[in-house]
């Protein structure tokens, strides 16, 4: 797409989108203002509220030191103006002048790290010295002191930065459509808008899992996508597995990305190959949900994401079909759809490519275990339909909460929890691993963290609650949509309100704020029993008197201390 | 031609594109800052695959300028 469409389509999408802002900003010591609408675009079409701001030219180290109240930093420091034209003066400097310039840089990231050690994210580019060293035979001076930076770089960046390997941006576009050295020269612009329209892409992933809107499912068709040929057609032995699909799906079903089929062909068809097929890599455990049959397959994606309790906007589909893709397209625009390439040498790249969409900030054990959990939760739907009253069936569930008080090995998990949890999440505070490990450490927030088990094994930590004591406010409250309608919840109150009283709060306050994924819990303070003091559209702010609350006793749910 | 310059000037500046007259610049459009005349130069390039040079990024100072400025490199 062009600039100049990206530019208007993004002035349309700037007020459409309903989400809090999401601030980014971006420092740097060249000029880099086409990146702003580039970036804005490309995260408001994954409505992510996103605005953008670039800071001063050349004031890196300054400006960090002012900048708050913002979800993303992006820095783009690079080697040819640390001192203007370093690239050609960087070879008759003295060995003197050349390590007091590297020591400047070092202290400078050092200045700004500490500067920026509060923001949620910070993302810096790898120093480069690609576009200057084209094609040098010894190494270059530029490019000691590129290796140099980058080392220090590495050692020297706290759990709240990640470093960007712009160099692969460049090489995927080449150093000549990256860079416009005209205007580099007449005005210290070095990017075109075809590298900003890459690098934001590239980089896209890292912004919408701090943002919550990771995605979490692929979902594959089967003939001419799992496997080249049709089945029903071609029959059992006449198809030729994917392998290379195949392997790069197992991948992430590792890292919790859930792995499903939507296909139209006879269910036993499907089961057979998964179960007997000698060349599959996949199979049948390593799938969590399957949707054979030969309806739409827009119903179809609909069914996956309401079985596995998440938003369509959560699913990817690859389909080799031109019909299905553009159904897809046009029932259900949320849903990232990826057409299997003409070429088949190309597919292996597509999926490699599409995987960063699952990128995950923070991977932990839960992931692993993830298709196991999903699949124990189609269990216990499926458990659901078939007892009427749904109290009975809980109390077959054996549940368990074990409960957790600021415990420091849960930092990870619990940054992530509140990240990805959308629904059943009453304020959706989005906190890094570093807010979080401050909160465990600071004695005015209490960390409680449960994890749910039960006959079918455990759901891992799957609620949260953050309470204040200085404020006397539960800052934030979620459960994980894996263990919802169970209850649970009413328990995680009774748990709450057991610390509130153990920590002598006199009364419990409470807020919810309202975001177009969470209204179902929209009135759970009212059941809890909490009076309303304040309320506008967008959210309420609640009381408890804590002497005063009566426990709602759910008997079927046994609670824990988790150490 | 005439349509896809004022359809790239209306974006890159937010405004109508009915609003741009032959005598439109800097002067009399709030947005035509110097950071955004880059802009405009750097997405009329993409937009019509030329290349201004120096002298055509400073002449290009009102909308009959530049679409003179185009007309002759596209012609060529």
């Amino acid at each position: 797409m062009k600039y100049s469409e990206i530019i208007r389509l993004n002035h349309e999408l700037e007020g459409a989108l309903k989400e809090t802002e999401y601030k980014v900003v971006i420092l740097s010591n060249i000029m880099v203002h086409q990146s702003k609408e580039i970036c804005e675009y490309l995260l408001r079409i994954e409505s992510v509220n996103a605005s953008v701001s670039i800071g001063e030219y050349d004031n890196i180290v300054q400006d960090s030191a002012k900048i708050q109240d913002v979800n993303a930093v992006l820095i783009f420091w690079e080697v040819c103006n640390f001192i203007d034209g370093l690239q050609y003066k960087i070879n008759t400097l003295s060995e003197i002048d050349f390590q007091s310039l590297v020591e400047k840089i070092k202290l400078e990231i050092d200045l700004i790290f500490n500067n920026l050690k509060d923001m949620p994210l910070v993302l810096i580019n790898k120093f480069t010295s690609l576009i200057f060293d084209q094609f040098s035979l010894p190494v270059s001076r530029i490019n000691e002191l590129t290796n140099e930076l980058n080392f220090y770089l590495e050692s020297a960046i706290g759990e709240n930065v990640k470093i960007v390997d712009i160099n692969k941006v460049i090489s995927k576009l080449s150093i000549s459509s990256s860079v416009d050295l005209r205007y580099y020269y007449s005005s210290k612009t070095l990017y075109s808008v075809e590298f900003y329209k890459q690098y934001f892409e590239y980089i896209k992933p890292i912004f919408l899992s701090t943002a919550g809107k990771i995605k979490k499912a692929l979902i594959f068709d089967c003939d001419n996508t799992l496997w080249k040929g049709v089945l029903g057609e071609d029959g059992f032995d006449n198809i030729k597995i994917y392998q290379e699909i195949q392997y790069l799906a197992l991948d992430l079903a590792k890292k919790g990305v859930i792995i499903g089929i939507c296909s139209k062909n006879n269910p036993e068809d499907v089961d057979e190959v998964l179960k007997k097929h000698q060349d599959m890599i996949i199979r049948d455990n390593d799938i969590v949900i399957k949707k054979v049959n030969w309806g739409d397959k827009a119903s179809n994606l609909k069914l996956i994401a309401k079985e596995l309790n998440i938003g369509t906007d959560s699913l990817v589909f690859i389909d080799d079909s031109s019909f299905e893709i553009d159904l897809i397209k046009k029932k259900l625009p949320e849903v990232r759809v990826f057409q299997v390439p003409k070429k088949e040498y190309e597919y292996g790249l597509m999926v490699r490519e599409l995987s960063n969409l699952f990128y995950n900030s923070s991977e932990t054990k839960e992931d692993e275990r993830k298709v196991q959990i999903y699949k124990e939760q189609l269990q216990r739907t499926k458990g659901e339909e078939s007892i009427e009253n749904i109290e009975d069936y809980l109390a077959t569930l054996g549940l368990v909460l074990k409960v957790y008080i600021d415990d420091p090995t849960q930092v990870a998990r619990i940054s992530q929890m509140t990240q990805k949890t959308n629904q059943f999440n009453l304020t959706t505070k989005r906190y890094s691993e570093s807010g979080i490990k401050s909160f465990i450490l600071n004695s005015d927030k209490i960390v409680i963290s449960i994890e749910v088990n039960d006959k079918f094994g455990s759901s891992g930590l799957t609620g949260l609650a953050v309470l204040c004591k200085k404020t006397s406010e539960i800052d934030t409250l979620l459960l994980s949509c894996r263990v919802l309608g169970r209850n649970i919840e009413y328990v995680f109150i009774n748990i709450i309100i057991d610390i509130a009283n153990k920590n002598k709060f006199e009364v419990l306050k409470a807020r919810y704020i309202k975001t177009h994924k969470n209204p179902q819990v929209e009135d759970f303070y009212d059941k809890c029993g909490f009076d309303v003091i304040a309320k506008d559209n967008d959210s309420s702010m609640y009381s408890l008197d804590v002497d005063n609350f009566k426990y709602k006793n759910i008997k079927y749910i046994k609670v824990k201390n988790g150490r | 031609m005439e349509d896809r310059v004022k359809k790239v000037m209306g974006s890159v500046f937010n405004v109508d594109i009915d609003l741009i007259k032959d005598n439109s610049s800097p002067d009399n459009i709030e947005n035509w800052d110097s950071l955004k005349h880059m802009n405009l130069i750097i997405a009329l390039e993409e937009e019509f695959e030329i290349e201004f040079d120096d002298e055509e990024i400073v002449d290009s100072m009102n909308y009959a300028l530049i679409l003179n400025i185009i007309n002759h490199k596209v012609v060529n």
